[in-house]
């Protein structure tokens, strides 16, 4: 049962460790993590390769057990079958039974999520057609191709109406052109009242999708929040604009036609943000380091 | 409380997705046509014999032909299909809906179950046809040499199909456990490999050492003798001869052991990081 009022993912000093071999050696792929994502939020979980964020996936689907900490799927404990009722989940460069069709493929999902009848039929028709497959959906799955293949993943995570959707790396391999309608759909989502948990490499798109991000890196939480105030945080009182100066130039462009949309992006893109801060957490942990 | 209850529905989705996997598998086509093509041809063998009568070595033959291949065909395709979900990570996107890690395996299981019994079924139909053919033949081209005593037992050769499915269920449920905890498909095919070995000979070894009771090997043998299920007792007489109290003791003792694997399996599949 859907706690209401919960947050649609909570994780509470999160651990996860592997252990290496058999002399006890342990791996910390996750390290007191603690965050929350709200109901309708898209949130962006970013972080260089190895940095967690797939376990820290996988702990919320309930696919491994958090060494210590709590992972709640709003508000149900990930460990129970019960909280992936609410959860569509889109593994990175997914795999499907290659011998059956689209349509197979979610009437399948769907009908292990507890769909039948005409409301399973109606369902797969509505999500094959959302992400764009109708003509291709009594195609067999193996003849797809990456970006195909990445828009049956999303309609059999969507299969079942669920309120949390889990985007792993949804854009990785994928063309300019299907990243960028993979993006639309995420969009589509977050306008349907969906949370969508969200990882990927390109910082771009979750910049442009994404309400808030959090940045990982060997396991711990370096930074969570908007975009624009992790952009703030990074800023030096120098390199703002005081009111003056801002008005000087507002006067300015104004005089040449322009808005301030002339002057580009902000001036701390989260690319910068995501390096930056990463490349600090490493410099400190070398200082820790004996 | 729990709204997600054990399913039915989802363990025949499941294992309905696994038959059709397994009915792909090159290996599981490679290893019918290979069986069959021996129960077909067995009369070209006739000359190895070994001075039982031909009717008697087809059936024996075929028999023998069912046992193996169906072993290998059995622990092959459960580690294959097993290890499949894991390393194309079908698994991931099964395990990430509302599934409980007991309907995946039973799942599993019996899709393999239902291809193994087919596989009985097909080859032991395959052999009844041939020793038909040649029954006919023989009491039409001899019929002074013909005696009655020789004709074939067609009942027990099915009984014996449903005593090989069994035997091959179980196998399947004891690989499926060796699955579980594997860390590749090859350990889990050579331990299914070993299993089958062990359970076929490990009655023969407890009855040495019970008619020498001293010796030190009696306790492992007994340890084994409990631990794995024998597979003699699949095996029917040599008349032939069953009694349906017989079939349902033999039942009941190889879904005992199969759902005592299969309790294992997912004991153990629980802790499994997929």
């Amino acid at each position: 049962m859907i706690a209401s009022g919960s947050p649609a993912v909570e994780l509470s000093g999160l651990t996860k460790d592997f252990a290496l071999g058999l002399r006890g050696v342990r791996l910390r792929a996750v390290d007191n993590l603690s965050l929350a994502i709200a109901p309708g939020e898209i949130f962006g979980l970013l972080g260089p390769n190895g940095s967690g964020k797939s376990t820290t996936i996988k702990v919320i689907l309930g696919l491994l057990r958090p060494t210590t900490g709590v992972c709640r799927v709003f508000g149900v404990s990930s460990e129970q079958v019960e909280a992936r009722l609410a959860v569509g989940y889109l593994p990175e460069a997914p795999h499907f039974y290659r011998f059956l069709s689209g349509r197979e493929l979610v009437t399948f999902y769907g009908r292990i999520c507890g769909l039948q009848g005409a409301t399973l039929a109606a369902r797969v028709v509505e999500v094959i057609t959302w992400v764009g497959l109708a003509e291709a959906a009594d195609r067999r799955v193996g003849t797809y191709s990456k970006g195909m293949l990445q828009r049956i993943g999303l309609a059999q995570a969507l299969v079942h109406d669920p309120q949390l959707v889990i985007l792993d790396e949804p854009t990785a391999g994928v063309d300019p052109i299907g990243a960028a309608a993979i993006t639309e759909l995420i969009r589509e989502l977050k306008a349907r009242g969906k949370t969508v948990l969200i990882t990927s490499h390109l910082l771009a798109q979750i910049e442009e999708v994404c309400d808030r991000v959090a940045i990982l890196d060997k396991g711990r939480l370096l930074a969570c929040g908007t975009v624009a105030a992790l952009s703030a945080e990074g800023k030096n009182s120098s390199d703002t604009l005081n009111a003056a100066e801002q008005a000087e130039l507002a006067q300015w462009l104004v005089a040449r036609g322009k808005t301030a949309a002339a002057l580009g992006g902000p001036s701390a893109r989260l690319d910068q943000i995501f390096i930056e801060r990463v490349e600090r957490n490493r410099q400190q942990t070398e200082e820790r380091a004996p | 409380m729990n709204t997600v209850p054990f399913s039915l529905r989802r363990v025949g989705l499941i294992a309905g997705v696994t038959l059709r996997e397994a009915l792909r598998q090159k290996l599981l086509h490679a290893l019918v046509l290979i069986a069959a093509g021996l129960v077909l041809g067995v009369r070209g063998l006739r000359d190895f014999n070994f001075g039982i009568s031909e009717l008697k070595f087809i059936a024996d033959f075929g028999d023998g032909a069912i046992a193996g291949f169906g072993a290998a065909l059995t622990i092959a395709l459960t580690a294959q299909l097993f290890f499949s979900e894991i390393e194309h990570r079908t698994a991931l996107t099964l395990l990430a809906k509302p599934v409980w890690r007991t309907e995946f395996l039973l799942g599993k299981f019996l899709g393999v179950a239902v291809v193994a019994v087919a596989f009985c079924g097909l080859l032991t139909a395959t052999l009844v046809g041939v020793l038909g053919q040649r029954q006919l033949a023989l009491q039409v081209d001899q019929p002074e040499a013909w005696a009655a005593a020789h004709a074939v037992n067609f009942g027990a050769l099915w009984v014996s199909a449903y005593l090989h499915a069994l035997k091959l269920a179980l196998l399947a449920a004891g690989t499926l456990l060796v699955a579980s905890f594997a860390q590749t498909q090859i350990f889990a095919v050579m331990a299914g490999g070993a299993g089958f070995v062990i359970c076929h000979l490990q009655g023969l070894a407890q009855a040495a050492y019970e008619r020498n009771a001293a010796s030190l090997m009696s306790v492992p043998a007994t340890l084994i003798h409990w631990m794995f299920p024998d597979f003699q007792r699949f095996v029917l007489p040599a008349d032939g001869t069953w009694t349906w109290s017989g079939l349902a003791q033999v039942s009941v003792y190889a879904g005992v052991y199969a759902a005592v694997a299969l309790a294992l399996a997912v004991r153990s599949f629980r802790e499994r990081e997929v």
